[in-house]
């Protein structure tokens, strides 16, 4: 795990070297493994600020780049990695795109192009297009579908979106090859994305095995191991090198019945929504109590084997391998009739309870933390929902503690500890009713 | 003036007051209703099926207290209004709703409604973020998939004829709101900035030829009339997320001020694009719904990649028809708003400032939680910003 946080580390210090020597570096957001595999074919350096975000929470800097960025005139409700990303960038310009002493690990070095997203959340888009103010910098937004499940099944629907993203990622590489004035390496791409399929299909297997009793690996590791998985993979083989020693440990672990948590596996706990960053200890408190954090919301899922045979245009290979078919998956997954009555209810209801919080049973959850994330839309919006179906399905409470990613003054941890002592009696409680109803834990 | 005048404001506020009357009375005799969220849904589409199309809105002088056990205070409170008058029986006439992918609370709007509310039918546009070459042709397929997706709940076939019999109809009175607009440009304006907002949610929740009927009879009115706005020391223009409800232009109004021109989605935004005649009109629709409609969830560059490389370049680029507001209905300053929680509109805040005050209109930033009690501190900040621009 230290060796994987360490390979984060560098890229910090291979982006501020590429800066040094001249060579391009960008700026790039989280999207669902596009980004990545392209950067590497072309060679060029990047950092994260959504993960800088989550540096300078943990290491208690953010305060001032947030305070810049309110006073740049930002409102103070906006997401936290990107109002530190904002602010941080306003000190770096005050002092002529060097980077501020005060930045931790090192700092992100100024960017010579920033990659945003369409995926996920409005943020991704929005916080690089307001950076105009300060950075020359060329913005390419790279937009991925969000369609609704119901609509994703219409005739049609799913060749659609295949198009519009070949569409996308041709212009993307010829922006990128303009701006680098290189060619795209299409061998490498084919390796990375090979190589990240491999990386994924490990981490996969990891993941599998904290549904043992009791959980091998708790979620503070796996925050601490995710990086390359989520953001970029500059060497999959390193990483997956290194995910295979993990993978050995936790199995071993497993074999050893060696709880993740060092201690008696009190209760089975799942974290949906993004940590406190700043305050891991959070989760480092709740351990000591036997709360074993056994499955977050960051899992990609079995990475799959796409069918390209006829299929020869490198872009089209990458983007259907990066776009998933979800009817395919769902008749991957389950039987015909089983399929057949989930893309029903889908047609129906807009969504299927049988896909939905399947991780509770799979992994034998006692309870959910919500962490309602006061500046983050996309991961809070949601929440009470997710509270009601699982309670509904599963019969597993959920507790619902409000705080931020980055920004300290909105999480109280001694509240929060008082709240999850006293959520053990509902756990506890569930317990007897889940057995009452017959389910297995 | 005649007896009888003003009948056409007068409808309009008895509309304005109880907004489902009409669409209710429709729905009982057997016409469907689809509800919409944002100017992003393509209407047209539901007219030319013989579908009302109705906007819907949240309440900002209801207290939201059932859909805060479904939604968390630090999202949209218009949002959560909107859902909050949905579970509490408000929205029982429709037969369906069309959300588009307006910002990333919407976005999960369709699965809470429909698990919530229950209306019958629900349809989610995906509508890109970029104005790309690929997103106008995915536009046009979701447009296709849209049209799929409301014969289903029309019981009948999409015709192109009465597709583009529809287009016009909107196109007509998208022109007779901007004659409407017209009237905002005289000092002092024909026509306040309250009951504009009155006339559009009216429009926002009449069949497009109702609308358009009754408009023509409020043109011809505030046309004529003798008892109109009065001069006042101000006159400005208002930014930003959605406003629904007159309490805040009416805050503003009831200082030395006229609210004589807007960039919002009730207002100007939804208005003042027409779409294009093409042979094949989902073409004229695509590029309307996408390209044309000024919400900053667009993003926009003037050039492909070039975002980011000329700041002022981009100001210009995604501001410019402000500037030409401001000059066209001489505005002597701004009051950006938006409701908390907006990260669309918060994040183009000092964008927006920066290239206003380009222009050399001064201009400040109001955050309101959508609800008639947050107005009053308002007030105060809106009375020293008119000193200042006094």
């Amino acid at each position: 795990m230290y060796a994987l946080r360490a390979l984060s580390d560098q890229t910090y210090q291979a982006g501020r070297e590429a800066k040094e020597a001249g060579r391009p570096v960008v700026w790039c957001m989280a999207d669902v493994g596009f980004y990545g595999p392209i950067l590497n074919a072309l060679d060029i350096e990047s950092v994260y600020p959504e993960n800088y975000g989550p540096v300078c929470a943990a290491a208690v800097a953010a305060e001032v780049f947030l305070n810049r960025c309110e006073a740049e005139g930002f409102p103070n409700n906006m997401c936290g990695y990107m109002r530190n990303c904002i602010g941080y960038t306003a000190r770096m310009m005050d002092l002529g795109g060097e980077i501020p002493p005060e930045a931790p690990r090192g700092g992100m070095p100024k960017p010579t192009l920033l990659l945003s997203a369409g995926v996920t959340c409005d943020s991704r888009f929005k916080a690089f297009q307001a950076l105009g103010r300060y950075l020359d910098a060329p913005m390419w937004v790279l937009e991925y579908p969000s369609l609704g499940t119901a609509e994703s099944l219409m005739e049609g629907a799913y060749e659609r979106e295949i198009v519009f993203l070949i569409k996308e990622v041709r212009e993307l590489i010829a922006f990128l090859e303009g701006q680098v004035t290189k060619k795209m390496d299409w061998d490498k791409l084919e390796e990375t994305i090979e190589g990240t399929k491999e990386m994924q299909e490990v981490l996969h297997q990891i993941n599998e095995l904290r549904k043992a009793r009791p959980c091998p690996m708790h979620a503070r590791d796996w925050f601490s191991s995710m990086n390359a998985s989520l953001y970029r993979a500059k060497d999959p083989g390193a990483v997956t090198e290194l995910y295979r020693k993990m993978y050995d440990e936790v199995k071993y672990r497993v074999d050893n019945k060696i709880s993740g948590i060092n201690r008696e596996e009190k209760y089975r706990v799942a974290m949906s929504g993004i940590p406190p960053w700043h305050t891991m200890e959070f989760f480092d408190q709740l351990a000591d109590k036997g709360w074993n954090f056994v499955n977050e919301g960051y899992h990609a899922g079995r990475p799959r084997d796409v069918n390209l045979s006829g299929i020869s245009d490198p872009v089209e290979r990458f983007v259907r391998r990066r776009y998933p078919d979800i009817r395919q998956y769902i008749e991957q997954d389950y039987r015909p009739d089983e399929a057949n009555r989930i893309i029903g209810e889908i047609r129906q209801r807009g969504s299927s309870r049988r896909l939905s919080h399947s991780n509770i049973r799979d992994y034998q959850i006692d309870g959910v933390f919500l962490h309602s994330v006061l500046t983050c839309r996309p991961a809070t919006a949601s929440l009470y929902q997710v509270q009601s179906e699982v309670m509904e399905m599963w019969k597993v409470p959920c507790l619902v503690i409000e705080g931020d990613i980055v920004d300290t003054r909105l999480f109280n941890l001694a509240d929060a500890l008082r709240k999850a002592e006293a959520f053990e009696e509902t756990m506890d409680y569930y317990r007897k009713v889940r057995k009452e109803e017959g389910l297995e834990w | 003036m005649a007896v009888g005048a003003h009948q056409g404001l007068n409808r309009v506020r008895e509309i304005y007051q109880d907004r489902p009357q009409r669409a209710r009375r429709l729905n009982t005799e057997g016409n469907k209703v689809v509800g919409y969220l944002c100017i992003y849904s393509t209407v047209e589409i539901m007219t030319a099926l013989d579908l009302v199309p109705y906007r819907i809105f949240g309440d900002m002088r209801e207290t939201i207290t059932k859909a805060d056990a479904h939604m968390p205070t630090t999202v949209c409170p218009f949002l959560r209004s909107c859902l909050d008058l949905g579970l509490k029986g408000k929205y029982d006439f429709l037969d369906g709703i069309i959300v588009a992918h307006a910002c990333d609370v919407t976005h999960r709007i369709p699965s809470l409604w429909g698990t919530l509310v229950r209306t019958p039918f629900s349809h989610f546009m995906d509508v890109p973020h970029t104005v790309h070459e690929g997103a106008l042709e995915k536009q046009k397929g979701l447009l296709k998939h849209l049209h799929k997706s409301l014969e289903s709940l029309a019981g009948k076939e999409l015709s192109p004829s009465r597709l583009k019999e529809a287009i016009e109809a909107h196109n007509r009175q998208r022109a007779l709101v901007r004659e409407l607009y017209d009237l905002r440009k005289p000092d002092p304006p024909l026509i306040s900035g309250t009951e504009t907002l009155q006339v559009v949610v009216a429009l926002m929740s009449l069949p497009v030829e109702e609308g358009s009927e009754l408009l023509r009879e409020v043109i011809s009115e505030v046309k004529e009339r003798k008892d109109g706005p009065t001069k006042k020391a101000a006159r400005l223009l208002t930014w930003g997320s959605i406003i629904d409800d007159t309490a805040i232009i009416e805050m503003i109004e009831s200082l030395d001020a006229n609210v004589v021109m807007d960039d919002n989605c009730v207002g100007s935004r939804a208005y003042f694009a027409d779409v294009k005649l093409t042979d094949d009109p989902l073409d004229g629709l695509a590029y309307r719904y996408l390209a044309e409609l000024k919400c900053p969830r667009t993003f926009r560059e003037d050039a492909l990649g070039r975002a980011g490389k000329d700041y002022i370049a981009s100001l210009e680029n995604r501001y410019s028809y402000l500037g030409g507001y401001a000059r066209d209905w001489r505005v002597g300053g701004a009051l950006l708003q938006s409701v908390r929680y907006c990260d669309t509109h918060g994040y183009e805040v000092p964008s927006v400032k920066d290239y206003l005050a380009s222009t050399g209109l001064p201009s400040i930033y109001l955050e309101h939680d959508y609800s008639e009690g947050a107005l009053a501190p308002l007030r105060t900040r809106v009375q020293g910003f008119l000193e200042v621009i006094g």
